[in-house]
């Protein structure tokens, strides 16, 4: 017992053992993504910035301006102008501001957004939200609907 | 002729190694640490007062950016503690689904402060290897929550949303994995010479010494203490699962790396059962609206083991939604005392393992 500890020590066992570790990695497939030339595919629920969406079937704004989620974000990034129906019932979207540079993607907007069965206001898988002027980053209402326009440099 | 005399040096806030933005007064005589001042605050935000003047559904999401390797610790020991202040039940099914998410955010701290720590010391391919398990977790996280490192995952009374399909098999396959990736950590780390010299009989602290600087999680179990709030105090559903705590009376970084290297596996072992006990029916959220309605003049504490020791919350009530005072006892802060203690009298290079070995974030400790 004794012996086989000693020569263990001599050849330097447990760095053998160790090496060996690092040598069997390397014929592990790599896991490093070359991000701007490949992207990780998101999985459904991704977090990325809140867009507004228009109902799918008739193409109408789904939002009704309760305005529960400029009411409910931690960052008061949200804004939303609104003026009553020409009929006197209900709420007419005039605008709907978000600043992205103040918004912690948080996701608490989404909650308690009451349009079922989906809701105007939803996370979007857009994440790259680098701007060169601060007004970049403010998103209106169209920029909300069709997403902010990215440069992508594929060079 | 010659003459020494004692010169003061900074570390950080930009160094490498300081695991985030610590600076370090450090007074050495030659290569030995004579005294040292660890300044905190550059990362301050206030969080505690910013809090008074938000709703407390709002301050979650403060809270992932308290602790951010464990972000999902921070928001379960703040909303377990709106939760006891209100009288709130939380349903069972979403009980588990957080103690999945908060066993696995610790094997990724965990991880985290492995790859770092050894890094530090200078074993490079750890650091890798740590990584790669670990964005398997935030993977997880993402196919869970959306987010991968500020969660904001879960709601007051509940969990916002049930575990996505095929979720399971893909924990239980990376569960299986990851038993043998730790073995290979071991392999690496554990019986290597280098690693023995740079870790034994390095930042020694006992356990007196540990309880009178209030210094708990691994470091204070490293120290032969069983303290744990997972045993101690359950809170969720901890008490009906079965584990042990690591303890390890070596008082060094290295008895602190064996004990969170065991945390690992025991944090596997939780997550397998909650799995497997979770209830596949049932509500996960254990009130209707958002509507909060504390008692006034409550004061409560609540508190939970995370990665790095005791996180715990301090709220006092006024009867509005708002909290009238929010305080985090955070471990990174507390734990942080123990540094100037544990480099007096080593070497220069001893600093950077010691700050490793407590394991701390600065978004944790400035808040």
């Amino acid at each position: 017992m004794k012996l086989t500890r000693f020569i263990q020590k001599l050849i330097l066992w447990e760095l053998l053992v160790g090496m060996m570790v690092v040598i069997r990695n390397q014929f592990r497939p790599k896991v490093t993504v070359q991000y701007p030339k490949e992207r990780i595919p998101l999985r459904p629920r991704f977090r990325g910035v809140p867009r507004l969406r228009y109902d799918p079937k008739t193409m109408e704004e789904l939002c009704i301006s309760c305005l529960l989620c400029e009411q409910i974000c931690p960052d008061d990034c949200i804004a939303i102008k609104w003026e009553k129906a020409p009929s006197g019932k209900g709420r007419v979207l005039k605008d709907f501001i978000i600043d992205y540079q103040r918004c912690c993607l948080c996701g608490l907007c989404v909650d308690p957004c009451p349009t079922k069965p989906l809701t105007a206001i939803y996370m979007s898988h857009d994440y790259e939200l680098a701007g060169s002027d601060r007004l970049d980053l403010v998103a209106g209402r169209t920029d909300l609907h069709e997403g902010r326009t990215v440069t992508i440099y594929d060079k | 002729m010659f003459r020494t005399q004692e010169m003061e040096i900074n570390m950080g806030p930009q160094h490498p190694s300081t695991h985030g933005v610590l600076r370090l007064k450090l007074r050495l005589d030659g290569e030995r640490v004579v005294d040292s001042w660890p300044v905190i605050g550059y990362l301050h935000r206030g969080i505690e007062k910013l809090s008074e003047s938000k709703e407390f559904i709002k301050i979650t999401p403060f809270t992932d950016r308290m602790d951010y390797v464990c972000a999902m610790s921070g928001n379960l020991a703040y909303l377990g503690a709106v939760e006891k202040l209100c009288g709130i039940k939380v349903p069972e099914k979403a009980a588990y689904i957080r103690v999945i998410m908060v066993e696995l955010n610790r094997i990724a701290s965990h991880l985290l402060w492995l790859g770092t720590h050894a890094l530090d010391i200078g074993a490079m391919s750890i650091f890798l290897y740590g990584f790669r398990e670990r964005e398997m977790i935030l993977d997880l996280f993402e196919a869970y929550c959306g987010a991968r490192l500020t969660y904001n995952a879960f709601r007051i009374s509940g969990v916002p949303a049930d575990l996505p399909p095929g979720w399971k098999e893909e924990c239980t396959g990376f569960l299986k994995l990851f038993r043998q990736r730790h073995r290979e950590y071991e392999q690496i780390l554990t019986a290597n010479r280098i690693w023995l010299k740079r870790t034994k009989d390095v930042g020694y602290m006992d356990a007196e010494h540990c309880l009178a600087l209030s210094v708990t999680g691994p470091v204070l179990r490293a120290a032969g203490v069983a303290r744990d709030l997972r045993k101690d105090e359950p809170y969720a559903i901890y008490d009906q699962l079965d584990f042990d705590i690591p303890v390890d009376d070596g008082c060094d970084t290295y008895a602190r790396y064996i004990v969170r290297m065991a945390e690992m596996l025991q944090s596997v072992h939780m997550v397998e059962q909650c799995l497997e006990k979770m209830p596949s029916e049932g509500p996960l959220m254990g009130m209707k609206g958002r509507r909060m309605k504390p008692r006034k003049d409550e004061e409560i504490y609540f508190a939970i083991e995370g990665p790095r020791g005791e996180q715990g919350v301090y709220l006092i009530s006024d009867g509005t939604d708002r909290p009238y005072r929010c305080k985090f006892r955070n471990s990174s802060f507390a734990n942080l005392q123990a540094l100037a203690p544990m480099v007096q009298g080593g070497l220069v290079a001893d600093v950077v393992a010691i700050i490793g070995t407590l394991d701390i974030v600065l978004g944790d400790s400035d808040r």
